[in-house]
């Protein structure tokens, strides 16, 4: 029974949830123990920033934090709080060009808005950090020792530190070009920016979770929406497994010596590789049109033309996509098996050999383990790569609107009709939506592949 | 506690800074009048044209010639310099977009539900006068109540019959001209073109042959037999009407002319194979538009004929009539009876100026010279645009004046004007594919379309899914 508490207890501490719990519990023992401890000198830096460290004659250290406040609180006067504000009203003023009244943007105070946020945020660290360096210097005056200077602070930052240094500059860049489009995109989706009020330059309002509701309860949106996450899903699968499949045979064929002249075989499938990818999508969908060779063959042999690609193609055109991302995509998952199997070791064979494993054997039991938990990520990249294969669909059969679709055909992905509701209709809300249900499915699917993969399990297995 | 009670404070002095300061109301200005007819010195116009012009030099010589005109004004014009689509809802605020803008119709209208285009006094401009209202209707609105111009009409685009002069037969005049007005019959009715490119099919050749996928060209034959695009002149975008009137008997036609052709006709592989086919002699007709008419030259020149020989073999005429049964088998005894015009859709490129504009006095006067006589005159010369003004297309005659006729008679239906259009060309796209594939499904997928009802009830579906489309999510 103490046993079997034991391992409750360890089971807590080691999951994620247990690690956040004691991280917090943790951190509130820190403040606690801060504010109980502080002298007056930290308390300093509580109201004004760098009062502290200056207190404690840390001049340069004491500057920057005060120039900082100073600079939060001028741009949150001037600006950062209009910006904040507007993130939650998105303006009052309606745009009249012909009055020559600007009125407010929307999205503009949108983006301003989720940029103030940022700042805030940063503002906050900086004031914790502030705090923090004044207390680490009140235990450090406590302890007997004398306060760090700027030189040997920023000594730190170019040696033990270095890390807080080569990581500033990617971690600004990445809340910028990163953090702050995924936010609007997220953000977009629960307003009702699309449509009419795209074309005419009205304001946005927020609608909380109204286009969610209605991609999942309106009539034949819905319909839509479910038809196609359906084929969404039969395509990412098939198509992924066939092109690391069909790319680990023929890495296999490769590898084997019985084959001659194999660096010249291998050159053909890279040389497909090597062909931007829409200009292969592009040759592909003359050569299957009315037109195209494959016809003129058929019809020269006496047979009658085939609508490959056309409205009632229906599988046949599915089957021709799965088929030329294939032709696109195996020459790369060759090339990375071929890589990965280069490092396999021979004698594992000649070992399965002895104790008489069939080829079959050998290749269930060692090749793909091995290979598997080498590209279990990459697996997983082509996966999330394929459910959100945009050019396929678009070159090969673009500019349809099926039956019992909304907008859509059915070769389209979510991805693709996406783009229809969005870029050519406007409804960036809905598209932003899909988008958030998309990011959901794929992150749920490759987080929980990933968790039960040989390559996250099995981590020392190979090493 | 104290301690506690001084960090509050901080935290509520923090708060009162971030939101109770600063809250600045939004700039505006009072409108005014902007055409006050006084011209605004040393203004820069930028002026967006489309490529043609820029690349055969019009545009430079337009530019040239006002700018020497209003040299007194130190007004100048230049090019904008940006994509011929300028997006202006999104770039005029910002200062970013053109002054003035030449573009069609349905891109120009657009803009003017956000206001983004201004309402001009046309009356002033001399080119008022010299241009028919239907050339002025795609470019006026009601807003608020009350109806504005927004745009001054250049050029009319609409598709016209191109063929081969030398492939028609020998004893045309005497087998072939059966109304005796000198005319080859294929040239003039479907009927009989239909008839002609079922004999050349026999000698292994192409009668009548175009791609059926793009609804500009296509969606003539429903206008023709009473289907319109949107109610109220095609300003109501609740009321879609392709499957109204005797609409199917056009969609009919398109069948029964898909008929004669291959499965090429399905997708647009024979679009951009036309002018070769053309020239080779394997079609003997397409329908296309005016601003093409060098293309098929140039093809034919590179097949071996001289410059004077391509010209003198390409014809050009207007659509040929439609039989008012839809029956393109029928047998034409009755011409006046059995036959009625085709209404084909075209469009209207004008110029319209940018309500961001600093200058719209000068932006006006530069409209005002580039729509003058001698300059739409001069822009006809240069890229063979079909004119607006009635006494530049009378002058120049031929195509020109074919079209502008057309436009006056109603033969030439203009794209609409609303916002709305850009929701009508995939399910269009989609339903002439459809049609055109009907007499070539065989075996499992039999033919969809056996009477006109099956027509109808298609027609019915596209106008609901172009409904859907425009107000479903708004």
């Amino acid at each position: 029974m103490q046993d079997t508490n034991k391992t409750i207890k360890t089971i807590s501490d080691t999951s994620l949830i247990g690690k956040i719990g004691l991280y917090f519990k943790e951190k509130w023992n820190g403040i606690k123990d801060l504010v109980t401890n502080s002298n007056k000198k930290t308390m300093a830096s509580f109201g004004i920033m760098g009062l502290g460290q200056l207190l404690n004659r840390q001049w340069g250290k004491g500057f920057i934090y005060l120039f900082i406040q100073i600079g939060a609180v001028f741009y949150f006067v001037f600006k950062g709080a209009t910006d904040f504000i507007g993130l939650f009203t998105l303006g009052s003023v309606r745009s009249n060009p012909w009055e020559g009244i600007t009125g407010d943007n929307s999205i503009i105070m949108l983006i301003l808005g989720v940029l103030s946020v940022i700042f805030l945020i940063a503002y906050f660290m900086l004031y914790i950090a502030n705090i923090k360096d004044a207390y680490n210097t009140q235990l450090r005056i406590e302890d007997g020792k004398l306060p760090r200077t700027l030189k040997e602070e920023i000594k730190d930052l170019l040696d033990k530190k270095f890390y807080k240094t080569t990581l500033f500059l990617p971690i600004i860049g990445v809340a910028v070009f990163n953090i702050l489009p995924i936010v609007f995109m997220i953000l977009i989706a629960f307003t009702n920016y699309g449509g009419v009020i795209v074309e005419t330059g009205d304001l946005v309002d927020w609608v909380g979770l109204d286009n969610f509701k209605r991609i999942l309860t309106l009539g034949q949106f819905s319909e839509t929406f479910f038809k196609i996450l359906g084929w969404n899903f039969i395509w990412a699968i098939l198509s992924t497994s066939i092109n690391y499949f069909a790319g680990l045979g023929l890495a296999l064929l490769y590898n084997k010596k019985c084959v001659k002249g194999r660096a010249f075989w291998r050159g053909f499938p890279i040389i497909a590789f090597a062909v931007p990818g829409f200009i292969t999508l592009l040759a592909f969908k003359f050569m299957f049109s009315y037109g195209g060779p494959i016809n003129q063959m058929i019809t020269g042999a006496g047979g009658t033309a085939i609508g490959f690609l056309d409205l009632d193609a229906g599988w046949t055109a599915r089957m021709i996509g799965i088929f030329v991302n294939a032709w696109i995509t195996i020459p790369s998952s060759m090339l990375l098996a071929t890589g990965i199997l280069t490092n396999l070791n021979n004698d594992i064979y000649e070992a399965a050999e002895i104790d008489g494993a069939s080829l079959f054997q050998q290749f269930k039991s060692i090749t793909l383990p091995y290979v598997l938990f080498a590209t279990t990520p990459v697996l997983i990249t082509q996966f999330i790569g394929n459910f959100n294969n945009f050019g396929i669909f678009y070159f090969l059969r673009g500019g349809l609107y099926i039956d019992g679709y909304f907008l859509a055909s059915d070769t389209d992905l979510l991805i693709n009709w996406l783009y229809n509701l969005s870029i050519n209709n406007n409804y960036y809300s809905i598209g932003g939506s899909i988008s958030l249900i998309i990011f959901i499915i794929t992150s749920v699917i490759s987080l929980a592949v990933y968790i039960m993969s040989p390559s996250y399990r099995q981590e020392d297995t190979y090493k | 506690m104290k301690k506690g009670l001084i960090i509050l404070v901080h935290i509520f002095g923090i708060l009162l800074v971030l939101f109770g300061v600063g809250l600045q109301p939004s700039a505006a200005e009072e409108g005014k009048t902007k055409f006050t007819g006084e011209l605004e010195k040393n203004a820069v116009i930028r002026v967006l044209e489309n490529d043609t012009a820029i690349k055969q030099g019009y545009l430079s010589e337009l530019l040239e010639a006002f700018n020497e005109e209003y040299k007194e004004y130190g007004i100048v014009a230049r090019d904008a310099n940006m994509d011929q689509y300028s997006d202006l809802e999104n770039d005029g605020p910002y200062g970013y977009g053109p002054d003035v803008l030449y573009q069609a119709n349905d891109r120009l209208m657009r803009y003017v539900d956000g206001k983004h285009i201004q309402p001009l006094p046309v009356e002033d401009l001399e080119t008022f006068q010299v241009l028919n209202d239907s050339a002025w209707d795609p470019f006026q609105s009601v807003v608020n109540g009350k109806e504005y111009t927004f745009a001054v009409p250049v050029n009319i685009q609409g598709p016209l019959l191109y063929y081969r002069k030398d492939l028609l037969p020998e004893n045309w005049e005497t087998e072939y001209d059966e109304n005796g007005n000198g005319v080859p019959d294929m040239i003039e009715s479907w009927n009989h073109l239909y008839n002609f490119s079922k004999e050349r099919i026999e000698e292994g050749k192409w009668g009548y042959m175009r791609s059926f996928l793009e609804p500009y060209f296509s969606i003539g034959y429903l206008y023709s037999y009473g289907g319109y695009a949107f109610g109220n002149n095609d300003t109501d975008d609740t009321d879609i009407g392709f499957s109204k009137g005797n609409s199917e008997l056009g969609a009919s036609v398109i069948r029964q002319l898909a008929g004669i052709m291959d499965e090429r006709c399905i997708d647009d592989t024979i679009t951009v194979t036309a002018y070769s086919q053309l020239a080779k002699g394997n079609f003997f007709a397409t329908i296309t538009t005016p601003d093409v008419y060098t293309l098929f030259i140039d093809q034919m020149i590179a097949e071996g004929m001289s410059k004077k020989e391509a010209v003198d073999n390409l014809g050009i005429a207007d659509i040929p009539l439609l039989p008012k049964s839809g029956d393109l088998s029928e047998t034409i005894t009755d011409w006046d009876s059995q036959l009625m015009s085709s209404i084909m859709m075209g469009g209207i490129q004008g110029y319209a100026i940018s309500s961001y504009t600093k200058y719209p006095n000068a932006s006006l006067a530069f409209i005002d010279f580039a729509t003058k006589y001698e300059m739409i005159y001069r822009r006809n010369e240069l890229l063979g645009i079909a004119p607006a003004r009635f006494d530049v297309a009378e002058a120049v005659g031929g195509l020109s004046e074919i079209i502008n006729k057309n436009l006056t008679s109603g033969l030439i239906s203009v794209m609409p004007s609303i916002r709305a259009t850009a929701q009508i060309w995939t399910p269009l796209q989609t339903f002439f594919q459809d049609v055109a594939k009907d007499p070539f499904r065989t075996g499992s997928q039999s033919s969809k379309y056996t009477s006109l009802e099956a027509f109808k009830k298609e027609l019915e579906k596209v106008d609901k899914q172009i409904y859907d489309a425009i107000h479903t999510l708004n």
